[in-house]
Order: C-alpha cells, then sequence, then structure tokens
C-alpha cells in the first residue's frame, strides 16, 4: 500500500527531515511513527499526502510513484487518503454536518450521497445527536471525532493521523483510539505519528521509530521505546 | 452536476456579501470605466456618421443629376482625371448611395422607402492637391457650372470642427477610461485576493480533501467576472443617457447645418452595449485569475 525506497528529504536550510529513509506498510496495517519532536514524523506523513515532495529516492502510494505524480492528479490521490490532525482543523462556522459534508461536496459527490453518508458516519463515531452543533459547542475529543468523521467519510484506503491526541486528556484519548481501531479493522491502512507512549505501549502494534530524519527501529507489536 | 452548479452560485454570492464594501468600490469602478468607453464610442460614431461623406481628405462632391448623361458624365470624369489640381476621387454611383443613404437613416425606415437607387444622384468624392479652403470654393464652383452636375457640396469649417472636437473629447474619453478599466481590474484582483483570504481555511480542508484546483477556483473566478458584469450592466443606461442627451445636443446645435439630424441609430447603441458586457466579462475574469494564481497556489 505504502513504499519508501531510499527517502530523503531536505527543507531550505539544509534542515534535513528525512533521510534515506526504506519502509513498506502493507494493506490494513496499523503503524506509529514515534520519535522526538523535530524527528521528521510529519514531514513522513505530509510525503505521503503530496504536500511536501521528497528530494530523493521513490515514494508509491497504492501502486502509484507519488513524486512523479502530476499535480493535476494529485486530489484524487488525496480521496483516497483521510487526514486527521492534532489541531483537528475544522471550519468554525459550519455545523458538525456540515463539516462532514463538506468533505463530500467539494469532491462533486452527489446529494444523495451525502445525504445518506454523513449521518452513517456521524453514528460511527457517536456524533448523531449533535449533529446541528458548531465546533466551539463541542469537547476536543468530540471536535476529533468530527474530523475523523471527515477524513473517514469517502471511505479511504489510507487514513493519516498526526499527532490526534496530542491536546486530549488520557480518557479521551482512549476513545478516540477506540476509533481509530476500529477504522483499521474495517481493512483502512492506518498511519499514525504520535509522542504518546501509553498509547503506543497498550495498542502493541507496528512501530517505526524516527531520530533526526533516520529510522532508528521498525518493529512489528513494538513499544514506544 | 446541478448540485455542483447550486455549489458554485452559493459560494460566489456568500462570498460577494461578505466583501461588499469592496465589491461595491469594484463594481462602480467597472461602472464609470465602461461609461466612458461606450461615450468615446458614441461621440466618435455620431460624428463619424455626421461628416461621413467627407473623410480622407474629401473636400467636396459633385452629385450629378440623376438623367445626367453618359456624355456629361464622361466629362467630369475626364477633368478630374487630368487635372493637377486634383488629387483623387471615388466614384458613388447610384446603388453605393442608395446603400449609404440607407445606413444613415436606419432609423427613419419610412424617409428610406420613399426612395429608390434610381433616383439617387450618382457622386465623385473629391480630394483636391491644395485643401486650402478659397482653392476648394473655386475649383467647386467651376464644377458646378458643368452641364449634367446637380450640386456641388464642399466641407464646410463646421464639419472639420466637429470632427476635431469629437476626435479630441473621444480620444481623451478614451484615454481616461483605459487608466479606469485597469483600475478596475486591479481593485477586482485585490476584491477576490481578499476573498480569498478569508477562506483561506476552507481552501486549506478542500486540498486535504482532494478538490480539484478548478474546482477551488471557480467560485472566485466567477466573483470577479459578476463584478465585472455588473459594472457593466450599469453602464448600458449610462450609454443611452449620452445617446440621448449629449448627441441629441450636438444635432440641434447649429454647428452641422447640413446633417442635423444624423443620429447614432438605436442597433449601434445596443452593439456598443453588448461590447461593453464582454469587456466588463473579460476584464473581472482575467483580474481574478491573476489573483487566483498569483495568491492561491493551486
Ligand atoms: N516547512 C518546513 N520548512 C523548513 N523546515 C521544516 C519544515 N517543516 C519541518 N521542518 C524541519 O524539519 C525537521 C522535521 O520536522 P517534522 O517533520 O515536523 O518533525 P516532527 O513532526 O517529528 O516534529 C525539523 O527540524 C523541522 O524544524
Ligand atoms: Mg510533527
Amino acid at each position: 500500500m505504502i513504499r519508501l525506497e531510499s527517502v530523503s528529504k531536505v527543507y531550505k536550510g539544509d534542515v534535513v527531515a528525512l533521510k534515506n529513509a526504506s519502509a513498506e506498510i502493507q494493506r490494513g496495517e496499523f503503524v506509529f511513527l514515534v520519535g522526538p519532536s523535530g524527528s521528521g514524523k510529519s514531514t513522513f506523513i505530509r510525503l505521503l499526502n503530496r504536500e511536501e515532495v521528497a528530494d530523493e529516492g521513490r515514494l508509491t502510494v497504492a501502486g502509484k510513484d507519488v513524486g512523479e505524480m502530476s499535480s493535476w492528479r494529485v486530489p484524487y490521490l488525496r480521496r483516497q487518503i483521510g487526514y486527521i490532525f492534532q489541531d483537528y482543523k475544522l471550519l468554525p462556522k459550519k455545523t458538525v454536518y456540515e463539516n462532514v459534508a463538506f468533505g463530500l461536496e467539494v469532491i462533486g459527490r452527489p446529494r444523495q450521497v451525502i445525504r445518506t453518508q454523513v449521518p452513517a458516519i456521524l453514528e460511527l463515531v457517536g456524533l448523531s445527536r449533535k449533529a446541528d452543533r458548531l465546533p466551539d459547542e463541542l469537547s476536543g475529543g468530540e471536535q476529533q471525532r468530527v474530523s475523523i468523521a471527515r477524513a473517514f467519510v469517502n471511505r479511504p484506503l489510507i487514513l493519516l493521523a498526526d499527532e490526534p491526541t496530542g491536546n486530549l486528556d488520557p480518557a479521551t484519548s482512549v476513545g478516540i483510539m477506540r476509533l481509530l481501531d476500529r477504522i483499521n479493522r474495517s481493512g483502512t491502512t492506518v498511519v499514525m505519528a504520535t509522542h504518546d507512549r501509553s498509547i503506543v505501549d497498550t495498542m502493541r502494534r507496528r512501530v517505526i521509530e524516527l531520530d533526526r530524519g533516520v529510522i532508528r527501529r521498525d518493529e512489528s507489536q513494538g513499544v514506544y521505546e | 452536476m446541478l448540485s455542483r452548479l447550486w455549489y458554485y452560485v452559493r459560494e460566489t454570492f456568500v462570498s460577494l456579501w461578505r466583501n461588499l464594501s469592496l465589491t461595491v468600490a469594484a463594481i462602480l469602478t467597472v461602472a464609470i470605466s465602461l461609461s466612458l468607453v461606450g461615450a468615446s464610442l458614441l461621440i466618435r460614431e455620431g460624428a463619424d456618421r455626421a461628416t461621413a461623406q467627407f473623410q480622407e481628405g474629401v473636400e467636396f462632391i459633385v452629385f450629378m443629376r440623376a438623367d445626367a448623361s453618359a456624355d456629361q458624365d464622361g466629362a467630369i470624369r475626364d477633368v478630374l482625371d487630368n487635372s493637377p489640381a486634383i488629387l483623387g476621387y471615388t466614384y458613388v454611383d447610384k446603388a453605393a448611395a442608395y446603400t449609404e443613404f440607407q445606413e444613415l437613416f436606419s432609423d427613419k425606415p419610412e424617409l428610406v422607402e420613399s426612395v429608390t437607387a434610381e433616383v439617387m444622384p450618382p457622386s465623385y468624392r473629391i480630394v483636391p492637391a491644395n485643401p486650402d479652403s478659397g482653392n476648394v470654393a473655386e475649383i467647386a464652383r467651376q464644377f458646378g457650372e458643368q452641364p449634367g452636375v446637380k450640386e456641388v457640396a464642399t466641407a464646410t469649417d463646421a464639419i472639420r470642427q466637429i470632427e476635431d472636437f469629437s476626435n479630441r473629447v473621444s480620444q481623451a474619453l478614451l484615454v481616461a477610461a483605459v487608466v479606469l478599466v485597469g483600475v478596475s481590474a486591479l481593485l477586482i484582483l485585490n476584491t477576490v485576493f481578499t476573498a480569498i483570504g478569508a477562506r483561506r481555511q476552507e481552501i486549506e480542508v478542500m486540498k486535504l480533501v482532494g478538490a480539484t484546483n478548478w474546482f477551488i477556483r471557480i467560485p472566485f473566478m466567477l466573483e470577479g467576472t459578476i463584478h465585472g458584469l455588473i459594472g457593466a450592466a450599469l453602464a448600458v443606461p449610462a450609454l443611452f443617457v449620452v445617446d440621448d442627451q449629449v448627441l441629441a445636443y450636438f444635432q440641434e446645435s447649429d454647428a452641422v447645418p447640413l446633417f442635423r439630424g444624423f443620429a447614432v441609430p438605436e442597433g449601434f447603441v445596443w452593439d456598443t452595449s453588448i461590447w461593453l458586457l464582454a469587456i466588463g466579462g473579460v476584464v473581472g475574469m482575467i483580474g481574478s485569475a491573476v489573483a487566483v494564481t498569483r495568491y492561491m497556489d493551486v
């Protein structure tokens, strides 16, 4: 599903964010990216989504060479990839329902599809009763659920999560992890960057550890350290 | 497809509304600049029509009698061909004269219907070697005495004045208009830029979930195009006011005694209006396209 072959990324000012990284992630895997701040986790994720382009090496996602892909194809790549963030990136003036529907509307999905898919996904994330709330009327955990709903409503092959529990308390984080686990069990490949030791140690999934842009460890059913 | 259309329309108007003060400024600037473009075109057309027969150096016209004989006609042509005082001439036969008459009086169909090509006088439009008015008057007088000649008309000073005046006015208007059209394009660019800024978050999410670049751009480009079109639509009534008031004033002044009554036909005003709408739309589209490509890297 995802394949990195000696991928390097250097930002302006000679900042090496990823150095000679190779890895292969199978369909349906759940992978934690761990490592200290600045070790290149976010860069790893942004390369998969073509928010950044690798300077060296080859990166394929769902069989497509992401680096070589012409820019007009990028939106179609992104439709296969859900993406969630530490800060949720919800639109403050839209309701929960509208935020989720927006994700389908702007990729041209017909209205009947939106009318059936959005309530279904809100049910899945447990927010059916809060569909008409605005984001700032929700708790952090609920906001993250909305963002997961938006990322997953189009049934992507891959879900990227960049420190999704970074702003949440431990109890709430557990709820979010349950949801991501459930999504993963439905066949979606999940790649999640995190700082959260206890989550990684509890879940016992594959762990890729980055250290100053270098993959230092890659083990299945790993722990944080 | 329908839901997409609805999306574009909704997003465009929400954005127009949010940005109301800049939107109004952009629209009014377009309206003013296009009114000037239109006025310039109308004044030029009006003057051209009023002086249609005296252009490109033609200083006088020899009208033959409709029933002039071939010999009489040949004698005139002989003089024109051989006299060193004549630089050149064009011959307007009955059919051409009739066509011209139809065009000039297209607003007055009953007048056009009252004549036929057969009764139109053929004429020679003559460019003299020396356009000095004393000289022209003397040559014209000589032609007037030839057999078969019905009448000789000379370009009066008044006509030259009208031409001169209309050239100056329409050029000045056009220069001002071009500058203002540029200003409108910049204002539209700025308005669309502001609209893009106001929706940065939405654009970010759209890119994230895989909206295509065109899908993101289209509402902004529509917004700019609508500024241009509304501005142009406001300029259209202004055009009719110019047609009514200003051109009517010229018609009634004593400056053009020969050609009083020549107006710009309504058809021309409508054609000009369509041009203004096209210019408005294009200016708006270009302004917003520049904003979209420069400030929104999608
Ligand atoms: N857009 C950028 N421009 C320049 N340097 C960047 C940029 N993004 C990240 N970096 C640098 O690249 C390195 C890796 O950053 P990042 O991938 O964000 O790591 P992490 O997510 O593990 O904290 C850091 O040194 C960071 O400062
Ligand atoms: Mg990061």
